[in-house]
């Protein structure tokens, strides 16, 4: 290479003054950088915070945007797939009642879905969902035969958040693995339940007002996909326009760099396990204002199948990023497969081996969409 | 004699350390070794030597699976399709049991576990999809193999008198499950530990990009891992149904979560790179333990929810104050 070739050449990227704020740091402050045709740069920084961060600011300044609007709509693609195959192959599924159905169904698991997502992005999992799920539809229904629906919905939110609030102790205050403290929890949270019931149903018989959380309508559109909808929009805002969601994301994609530049890694744990303990029970109110009738066997496998959904809808398990939108779409999706199957009569074990080969089938064509897009991107610049 | 009781005290002293360095390093293994010994003290029954082999055979269900999953998990990914794949070779087993005979039957078990596992592995590392999906998709068709071949949840017989001592013989007091764990943890120690092989798989859980950077064939290591997990899980099954005397496709339902905590109770991290087998060996006697005292303490069933997640929470909680105080 010529000694002043890169003189002459003007820069084909130039960033000039970056500065990178979190609360309380200033990671980065007026940092120039020239990239020049033919160089290649190491970025050595005082930290290695700060390169990652002037790095994260390079490719940012890049393509992210591009992927990431391609990422969400991966799902969705997908989704128009299943529904139009689903509306010509099985005669009924384009109905207002079938698809209402579908939409609620799809709506109870989505909403625990977003908080593992959440949870997912700190690059952790919460395994205790599906006992949490059912345990909060046992005091729901329980408390109705005594209050009212609102204080009844209350109870069940503040157990959730308090069991929530207790595995995120024990992970950040112990220094548990997560797998561990949630796989206990579901134990000890389903024994709970047994305990309570002592084996038996509970029906709600008061208060009939509590089944429009299932069955009401606004607008043609059925009362539990405005719940997943506020629940979407709340999450959304905190994960992307909050210094909490910002500091959550950062602990999952690099929890070191996120120790140094200051984060309150407890805190924020702490804060994420209780928010997935609060959507846990809000599915499980869901649920319950579904059947009425509710007992301490439901919801076994809830946490694989929500843990599926996040990872479907193109949030990896190996943390740092969330895509909610997309954990919704990938909800949809799996209800509508579930839903078609039941209309074309397939018999249950049939649909065990139709669900997973979709299950594959879908991630491999994502995996496709996800290469097509990284080349187009790379030969674009 | 003053120099002598200064050489005696720092010996006790050196040996104090000594000894919390080693509760540190083996804190699991101090732990079973504990609770063994109180139960075994306050409880005729749980001493017995019937009780004793129970829980080594019960032990060696989730151990033998746990012995592959270690590899898998050291190599950065985990296999949640076991559960389908035991409930799977347990019904081909009934099938082909009266057709081959016990001892061919034995290989065809291993032989389809392998090749599932193979499968496994070729999906999650040639079309690229994670690995929980991907598992989790092949758990519900394995499991629906098996409700097709059964026609539903029906219980298949397993009845071979040769077949059936796999599971109920003993060998020197030693249930013969148990002997085949410790020949699995022994095989799979000399694979991590002692082979090139073992080598590639801690460098592939460590950095994927650095290990195919350097040229590791990084998609063959892990099939090869994922091959182990099926065979494994099918040696598992094997016993399993030997001792049941009967098979069905649900047999093992739950049996991915036990296996994968009974490896990450014995200390190995989900993040993958480096894991202890003889952790996760101590992990599946831990849990066989403590379901046998519960049973023997008269533990009422829907307590038993409570104390066994209680119990494993606890565990490693002391675990983990234990290090604080270390530290300071």
């Amino acid at each position: 290479m010529g000694t002043d070739q890169t003189a002459l050449q003007s820069p084909i990227l130039r960033l000039t003054g970056i500065s990178k704020q979190f609360p309380g740091v200033r990671a980065l402050e007026g940092v120039d950088f020239h990239l020049f045709a033919g160089e290649v740069h190491a970025l050595q920084m005082s930290n290695a915070v700060a390169s990652h961060n002037v790095r994260s600011s390079l490719s940012l300044a890049n393509a992210t945007r591009l992927v990431q609007v391609a990422e969400s709509l991966g799902v969705f693609v997908l989704l128009v797939i299943v529904v139009t195959t689903a509306s010509i192959v099985a005669p009924g599924f384009f109905t207002y009642t079938n698809l209402t159905n579908t939409l609620i169904a799809a709506s109870v698991t989505a909403v625990t879905a977003l908080g593992m997502t959440f949870a997912i992005a700190m690059g952790g999992f919460d395994l205790s969902v599906g006992s949490v799920q059912v345990l909060t539809a046992i005091v729901v229904a329980s408390l109705l035969s005594v209050v009212g629906p609102p204080l009844a919905i209350l109870g069940a939110v503040l157990t959730g958040l308090a069991i929530g609030l207790w595995n995120g102790v024990l992970i950040s205050k112990l220094r548990l693995p997560a797998f561990v403290v949630t796989f206990g929890m579901m134990s000890v949270i389903r024994g709970v339940a047994l305990l309570v019931t002592q084996g038996q149903s509970v029906m709600i018989t008061k208060h009939a007002e509590f089944g429009l959380l299932n069955n009401g309508k606004i607008l043609w559109l059925p009362v539990p996909f405005f719940i997943m909808a506020i629940v979407l929009v709340i999450l959304s805002i905190l994960l992307k326009n909050t210094a909490f969601g910002r500091h959550a994301c950062a602990i999952g994609g690099n929890r070191a760099a996120a120790i140094v530049s200051g984060v309150n890694i407890d805190r924020v744990t702490i804060a994420v396990f209780g928010l997935v303990g609060v959507t846990a029970a809000i599915s499980g109110i869901m649920l319950a204002s579904q059947l009425m009738i509710v007992d301490a066997t439901l919801g076994t496998g809830f946490e694989l199948q929500a843990i599926t959904i996040s990872v479907l809808g193109g949030t990896s398990l190996s943390g740092g990023h969330g895509n909610l939108i997309g954990t919704v779409f990938a909800a949809i999706l799996l209800a509508t497969i579930a839903s078609a199957l039941n209309i074309l009569k397939v018999i249950s074990f049939y649909q065990y081996l139709a669900m997973g080969a979709l299950l594959i089938f879908a991630l491999a064509i994502d995996t496709a969409r996800r290469a097509f897009v990284a080349k187009s991107l790379l030969s674009r610049s | 004699m003053e120099s002598a009781e200064t050489a005696n005290h720092s010996t006790h002293r050196s040996r104090g350390i000594y000894l919390l360095g080693f509760l540190t390093k083996y804190y699991i293994q101090s732990l079973l070794l504990i609770s063994v010994v109180i139960l075994a003290a306050v409880n005729p029954y749980f001493r017995s030597i019937g009780n004793l082999q129970n829980i080594l055979l019960q032990a060696s269900f989730a151990g033998i699976g746990a012995a592959g999953m270690t590899l898998l998990i050291v190599s950065g990914a985990f296999d949640l399709s076991v559960a389908g794949l035991l409930g799977l070779c347990g019904v081909l087993i009934s099938t082909l049991l009266p057709l081959l005979g016990a001892f061919l039957t034995f290989f065809a078990a291993i032989l389809l576990g392998v090749v599932l596992g193979s499968l496994n592995g070729v999906v999650v590392t040639k079309l690229r999809i994670p690995a929980f999906i991907a598992t989790l998709g092949l758990m519900n068709i394995y499991l629906a193999l098996a409700f097709i071949w059964t026609g539903g949840s029906r219980v298949v017989p397993i009845s071979d008198p040769i077949f059936n001592s796999l599971g109920t013989g003993a060998l020197f007091g030693l249930p013969i499950p148990f002997l085949a764990m410790i020949a699995a943890y022994l095989g799979c120690y000399g694979i991590l530990n002692r082979s090139v092989y073992g080598r590639c798989l801690r460098a592939v859980g460590s950095s994927e990009v650095a290990a195919r950077t350097a040229g590791l064939p990084v998609d063959f290591i892990r099939i090869l891992a994922f091959a182990i997990v099926g065979g494994c899980t099918a040696l598992a099954g094997v016993f399993l149904g030997a001792e049941l005397s009967s098979a069905s496709a649900i047999m093992a339902t739950g049996y991915e979560l036990t296996v994968i905590a009974v490896v990450v109770i014995g200390g190995t991290s989900l993040k993958g790179g480096e894991g202890t087998l003889f952790g996760s060996f101590t992990g599946a006697l831990f849990f066989a333990v403590i379901s046998s005292a519960l049973n023997i303490l008269n533990v009422a069933a829907y307590w038993q929810y409570v104390a066994t997640g209680a119990f494993l929470i606890s565990a490693l909680g002391v675990q983990a104050l234990r290090s604080y105080v270390v530290v300071e």
